[in-house]
């Protein structure tokens, strides 16, 4: 069923949460990703799910207070953009090695530092290799339209229950403030705590009754074998997800003589430089992750059998360009293409980029 | 002020204040308060400034390339850590062996009271050789105009709306100047833009003492408040003549009132006339009155004795 709607990528996300029947939000300003929390306010959910939406005092304080949230059981999420997700990775690093699902959602803008508030996917290193201290990865959706926003929310928080980890929506400015029509899902009810338990287990701190052990969530473990031993089973857990998770969508590949590797709003550009490239008789074609950790790292490999060249389109210096060469292995060349500081690339510089980077330099 | 232990400093007024800008062809919006603070105080603070801003307005509008507004030394810091780098900054010229400098943070009032309080702490508790000035506009409105821990009771912001069952903001102001007094530093004080002598004095104060200073300045801002561009500053005095806000100071462990008026102006008509706080009912303005009454016999009691 679901509801037709004109809406903005961070709207979106707001609006997707609470249908999905998400428990609580914590968030703190910071320009591209206002709306998210903005919209919440102003929809209220609280009177009508019983949703809870805070506004901390800083990002350190929203990633806590998604700490203690995801610790009782319930659906929470927060939202932020670079500088602030730098911020949270303290907080993330810790919801990973306790193992609690939430979903964190970043709105990419320019970096380094303050940088600029224009779209980039420079974060793609700190969202996919982890980011914060100790071996841990979080899953990493990312979305390519307003659509995909609004989808990732409901995936993003069932693959974090599913196997218990930090989900992490990667977005960008472009996708985050772009306005676009998108079908909704049907409110959903919010899950109550029986419900939580029968599906995934009794793991959440929701109160000691008199006749159960009460649960611990931590990340700390003073001895090194039991710590070594908590390490091993969350890489077990890792290799699962690339096992049964991988997510893609491939555009134009069949007869493809060349490929681009692009996500998010970069893969839209990608798709109209397909246009140009095959306008001019170059075949290519294009493989888009739909998550980019885990990386679809068995498909690029196999089309590195088919294709001649392979150009990673990134608004970053040059990111996912290193998971697409560790996949390709030096049997072809890979090159990157990107523009940054908060400039989205044009296709026809994608295309004069693949004419002169992959095509040329053969 | 008789436990006052600086003495004869020149005073600074308009007519014999330096005609040099240091903080000039800025792009703030028309009207903007938290520029005539930053303005005045560099004035008074003169050449010899390190000058450190957060993200905020101020720092936005300021270091817009090629237009940089700043004339003395300034650095745009991370958000929740412009006391520490004020700090580090006051550190490095002392270990140049500079001498005649003073360390200034501009920082609003999200920046101040809400994820940089910490840091700010930290910097008064070790008394480091920093004047933080805290422009308060009462709202996040660098990134579009957001409830803050200064933000009154009452306030429509795009975090806090107001419609039939909820008014605006449900919690009163942080009371900044007494956190910050409660660490026992040198001198701090508050102001307003709406009574510029009164905060060039304070400014000129805190730059002849050497430890932290703090001064929290009230400045408008008409995009985020819902005002006429051309009386910001009628506004910034009319917000201390109806008592909402209060001009003080602390110093050597003594509070004292600047400005103690026998009467109030109305606060209504100070509220009415803001779009942020149109909405409000009677009811909620006797609240705000209320609020206001219980805070000025507190301090009337405890401060001026």
């Amino acid at each position: 069923m679901g509801e037709l709607k004109l809406m903005k990528g961070n709207e979106v996300i707001a609006e997707a949460a609470i249908r999905y029947g998400c428990d609580g939000y914590f968030g703190y300003p910071i320009t591209p990703q206002s709306e998210v929390m903005e919209t919440l306010m102003l929809q209220k959910p609280w009177e009508t799910t019983g949703m809870v939406v805070v506004q901390a005092e800083s990002e350190v304080a929203s990633i806590n207070m998604l700490y203690g949230g995801a610790s009782c059981g319930k659906r929470v999420f927060t939202s932020s953009s670079s500088p602030g997700i730098s911020l949270m990775l303290e907080g993330i690093s810790y919801l990973a090695g306790a193992e609690l699902p939430c979903l964190i959602v970043n709105v990419v803008r320019g970096g380094p530092g303050l940088g600029t508030i224009q779209p980039s996917q420079a974060d793609y290193n700190q969202a996919t290799k982890g980011g914060g201290h100790g071996d841990y990865q979080t899953i990493v959706l990312a979305p390519a339209s307003v659509q995909e926003m609004n989808d990732h929310v409901g995936l993003g928080f069932d693959l974090a229950f599913k196997y218990r980890i930090p989900s992490l929506i990667l977005t960008d400015g472009v996708i985050g403030q772009m306005m676009e029509k998108v079908v909704v899902e049907d409110q959903k009810p919010r899950w109550t705590d029986e419900e939580i338990k029968e599906k995934y287990g009794d793991w959440a701190t929701t109160g000691k009754q008199k006749n159960r052990k009460g649960n611990i969530i931590t990340s700390l473990a003073l001895e090194s074998e039991v710590m070594e031993k908590h390490n091993i089973h969350l890489q077990k857990k890792y290799r699962e997800i690339e096992e049964n998770e991988v997510l893609f969508e491939e555009f134009q590949t069949e007869d493809a003589e060349y490929l681009f590797v692009a996500y998010g709003s970069s893969a839209r550009v990608c798709q109209k430089a397909i246009e140009i490239a095959r306008a001019k008789g170059i075949k290519v074609g294009l493989l888009r992750p739909i998550l980019v950790w885990p990386y679809p790292k068995k498909r690029v490999s196999e089309l590195a059998d088919q294709v001649k060249g392979m150009l990673s389109v990134e608004m970053s210096a040059g990111q996912m360009v290193i998971d697409v060469k560790l996949a390709v292995n030096g049997r072809i060349p890979v090159e990157h293409f990107g523009r940054f500081g908060g400039i989205i690339p044009s296709p026809a510089e994608v295309v004069e980029a693949l004419e002169q980077k992959i095509i040329g330099g053969k | 002020m008789t436990n006052d232990t600086v003495l004869k400093i020149p005073r600074i007024t308009p007519k014999n204040m330096t005609e040099k800008e240091f903080f000039y062809g800025h792009k703030a919006c028309a009207g903007c308060g938290g520029s005539v603070a930053v303005r005045l105080a560099l004035k008074v603070l003169g050449e010899r400034t390190y000058t450190a801003l957060p993200a905020g307005c101020m720092a936005a509008v300021g270091f817009i390339f090629p237009q940089m507004a700043f004339n003395t030394n300034a650095l745009i810091t991370t958000f929740p850590g412009v006391a520490s780098m004020a700090s580090g900054i006051a550190a490095g010229a002392k270990a140049l062996g500079q001498k005649d400098f003073k360390t200034v943070c501009f920082a609003g009032d999200g920046g101040t009271a809400d994820i940089g309080l910490q840091a700010l702490s930290g910097m008064i508790d070790r008394d480091d050789d920093v004047l933080y000035i805290c422009y308060d506009n009462e709202a996040y409105m660098n990134t579009g105009i957001q409830k803050s821990g200064l933000t009154p009771y009452g306030t429509l912001t795009t975090t806090t709306p107001a419609g039939k069952n909820i008014h605006g903001t449900k919690t009163n102001k942080k009371n900044l100047f007494e956190i910050i007094a409660a660490h026992d530093i040198k001198y701090a004080a508050t102001a307003s833009i709406g009574y510029p002598q009164d905060y060039i004095n304070k400014v000129n104060k805190a730059k002849h003492i050497k430890g932290a200073t703090f001064i929290h300045v009230y400045a408008s801002c008409p995009t985020g408040w819902g005002t006429p561009t051309n009386t910001s500053i009628e506004i910034a005095r009319e917000a201390v003549d109806c008592g909402l806000i209060f001009l003080a100071e602390y110093q050597n462990g003594d509070y004292k009132l600047n400005k103690n008026p026998k009467e109030f102006k109305s606060v209504k008509e100070y509220l009415t006339k803001q779009g942020r706080f149109k909405h409000m009912t009677d009811a909620d303005i006797e609240q705000v009155i209320a609020y206001r009454d219980m805070k000025w016999e507190r301090m009337r009691r405890n401060w001026n004795s």
